[in-house]
C-alpha cells in the first residue's frame, strides 16, 4: 500500500525502501493506473520534450500574447546572457528566460505542460531543462526529477485545490516552485528529506501569495512570476543541499497554505477585483482590452 | 484520487488549466453524456467563470470541446470559426456569482437532435481537473476519471442486481456505483464506475439485459476523458 497522503507517510516508505521519492512515486504510479512502469516512464519522457519544445520556441518568439500584454521577455533574457551587465550565472538566466518562455508560450495559446497548473507551468521546465543545458544533467535525471515534482503537487493536491480560484497564487506557482525545487534537489542527488525541505522552503517563501491577474487574463504578474519562480525554487534546493532545514514538517506547511487560501478574500483569487488587477494602470488596460474584445468577439 | 499526470500534464492549449483546459475537458464530458448530436447549447458560466472567461478563453474551450476537440487541439484559438464550420448553435450567459456554486462553474442547457433537453452542471476545479455534479435533476459526481454507465430508470427493486450481474459477466471490476432518487417508485438514476474501458459490443449487451424490464429511460455509457 502505498497511496501516499502525506509526506510524512512518503518519507517513512522512502526510508524502509531505501527508496528514492521518485522510485516510491514511480511504484504508487503502477499500482493505480494499472499501467506498466515502461509506459509511465515514456509518458514522462515525452512531456519532457514537450516541456522543452515549449522553451525553445518561447525563447525564440517575438509574437505577442493574444492580447498583446505580453511576449518577447523571454528572449530578451536569452540575449542577457552576453550583456557585460549580467552578473547573475548562466543558469539562473536560463531558468529565467525558460519559465519567461513557458508563460508565453501559454499566453500565445500555444502548448505546454500543466504543472500543476498553465499559471504555475513555468517553474518546473525552468529547473528541469536549465539544469539539462548548463550543468549537463542526462535525461533520466531530468525525468526522476519531474516524478518526485509530480510526487509533490499530487499529494499538495491531497489536501488542496490547486486554483488561483481556490487558494491563490500560491496554490500555483507556490506549489509549482515547491515541486521544482524538489525535482532539482532530486537531480543533483539529495536525499528524499532534502527533497522535502527544499519543497517546504520554497513554498514558505511564496506562502499568502495573492492570484490578481491584470484583466483575468494569465500575464500580468504571472508571466515575470513564473521567470522568477524557478530561480527562487533553486535556490530553496540550493539552501537544502547545504543542510538548511524547514523547522515547520512539509505536511504542516501544506495546511497552513490550505487555511491561508481559505482565509484570503474572494477579492484576490482570481477574480480580478483586487491587487494589481485594480491599479489604475491595470484598469485603463482592462477597460481598453474589454472594448476592443466586445467589438472583435471573435478575436477574443 | 489524483495521478502523476493529472499534475505533470495535461499537455494543453493555454492559458489556463482550469478556464481553458477545464473548459475543454468539461464540454467533453457533457457532450459525452449527451451521446446525441447537439442542436444549440446555452452556457451559463458563474462565478471566476463568469468573470473572467474571455480573457482565459473558457468560451473557445466550451466550444471546442462541445465540438470534441481535445485540450490540446490547436484549433482551440480558433474555436469560433469552427463553431460556425460546424454549426453549432451557442449561446453565453455570464452570471456574476452565486454562492451555490463552487468558482469555476458552467451549466450546460443543451437541446439534442430529437428535441431532448439536458442539463448538466460542472466545475473546473484546478489543473485541468472537473467534475460534473448534476445531470438534469440527478445529483451525481462524474470525473471522467473511469468509463462509466449512466441509467435513468423507474425506481424499483433488482435494478443495482441486474446491472451488476452483467458486468460481472464479462469480469468487469466496478469501481464506485452511486444510486439515488428522485421519489421513491418514481424515478431513480445509477452511476457505475468501471475499472476496464468497455468491450466493444458490451453496451449493446448491457442495454438487451435492461431492455425486458419496463420503464427504463435510458442506459448511457461516458468514455473516461483523455488526460
Amino acid at each position: 500500500m502505498s497511496d501516499f497522503q502525506s509526506f510524512d507517510q512518503l518519507l517513512t516508505y522512502c526510508q524502509e525502501r531505501q527508496n528514492s521519492i521518485w522510485q516510491a512515486a514511480l511504484t504508487q504510479e503502477v499500482e493505480d493506473s494499472g499501467r506498466t512502469e515502461e509506459a509511465i516512464l515514456n509518458g514522462i519522457h515525452q512531456l519532457v520534450a514537450q516541456m522543452r519544445a515549449t522553451i525553445e520556441s518561447g525563447i525564440a518568439s517575438d509574437d505577442p500574447s493574444m492580447s498583446g500584454l505580453s511576449g518577447g521577455d523571454a528572449k530578451r533574457m536569452m540575449a542577457f546572457l552576453q550583456d557585460s551587465n549580467c552578473v547573475l550565472s548562466p543558469l539562473n538566466i536560463r531558468m529565467m528566460a525558460y519559465g519567461l518562455a513557458t508563460l508565453e508560450e501559454n499566453s500565445r495559446m500555444r502548448k505546454i505542460v500543466a504543472c500543476p497548473t498553465a499559471g504555475g507551468s513555468g517553474s518546473v521546465p525552468a529547473v528541469l531543462i536549465a539544469l539539462e543545458d548548463e550543468q549537463k544533467v542526462s535525461r533520466e535525471k531530468t525525468v526522476s526529477g519531474l516524478i518526485t515534482a509530480g510526487c509533490i503537487g499530487e499529494i499538495v493536491s491531497k489536501r488542496m485545490h490547486l486554483s488561483g480560484a481556490a487558494a491563490g497564487c500560491q496554490a500555483e506557482v507556490g506549489v509549482a516552485s515547491g515541486m521544482a525545487a524538489g525535482a532539482m534537489v532530486e537531480m543533483l542527488g539529495g536525499s528524499p528529506q532534502q527533497v522535502l525541505h527544499a519543497a517546504a522552503i520554497s513554498m514558505q517563501n511564496l506562502m499568502g501569495l495573492v492570484c490578481d491577474p491584470v484583466a483575468g487574463l494569465v500575464e500580468v504578474p504571472c508571466v515575470v512570476r513564473n521567470g522568477l519562480s524557478g530561480v527562487q525554487a533553486a535556490a530553496a534546493a540550493t539552501m537544502a543541499l547545504a543542510g538548511v532545514k524547514s523547522f515547520i514538517p512539509i505536511d504542516e506547511v501544506v495546511d497552513a497554505m490550505a487555511e491561508i487560501g481559505k482565509l484570503m478574500p474572494r477579492q484576490l483569487k482570481e477574480s480580478a477585483d483586487g491587487g494589481l488587477a485594480q491599479t489604475p494602470t491595470a484598469r485603463a488596460f482592462t477597460n481598453r482590452f474589454f472594448q476592443m474584445s466586445n467589438k472583435a468577439s471573435n478575436l477574443y | 484520487m489524483s495521478g502523476l499526470f493529472d499534475i505533470v500534464g495535461p499537455v494543453m492549449v493555454g492559458p489556463s488549466s482550469s478556464h481553458t483546459a477545464g473548459a475543454v475537458r468539461l464540454a467533453i464530458l457533457a457532450r459525452n453524456i449527451a451521446q446525441k448530436p447537439i442542436q444549440s447549447v446555452r452556457f451559463d458560466l458563474y462565478n471566476s467563470f463568469a468573470k473572467t472567461y474571455k480573457g482565459h478563453g473558457t468560451d473557445r474551450g466550451l466550444l471546442a470541446g462541445m465540438m470534441g476537440f481535445s485540450v490540446q487541439d490547436d484549433r482551440i484559438r480558433d474555436a469560433y470559426s469552427w463553431a460556425e464550420k460546424l454549426h453549432l448553435e451557442y449561446e453565453m450567459l455570464p452570471i456574476e456569482s452565486s454562492n451555490h456554486f463552487s468558482p469555476n462553474t458552467v451549466v450546460f442547457k443543451m437541446i439534442l437532435e430529437d428535441g431532448e433537453n439536458l442539463t448538466v452542471v460542472g466545475h473546473s476545479i484546478g489543473g485541468g481537473k472537473v467534475y460534473v455534479s448534476k445531470i438534469n435533476d440527478y445529483n451525481v459526481s462524474l470525473k471522467g476519471e473511469f468509463p462509466t454507465l449512466l441509467l435513468f430508470y423507474k425506481d424499483q427493486p433488482g435494478m443495482i442486481w441486474q446491472a451488476s450481474k452483467v458486468i460481472a459477466e464479462k469480469s468487469i471490476n466496478i469501481a464506485s456505483l452511486t444510486c439515488t432518487r428522485r421519489k421513491r417508485g418514481i424515478e431513480a438514476f445509477m452511476s457505475i464506475a468501471l475499472d476496464a474501458p468497455l468491450p466493444s459490443g458490451f453496451l449493446e449487451s448491457f442495454r438487451e439485459a435492461f431492455r425486458q424490464i419496463p420503464d427504463v429511460y435510458s442506459v448511457r455509457a461516458i468514455d473516461q476523458l483523455p488526460l
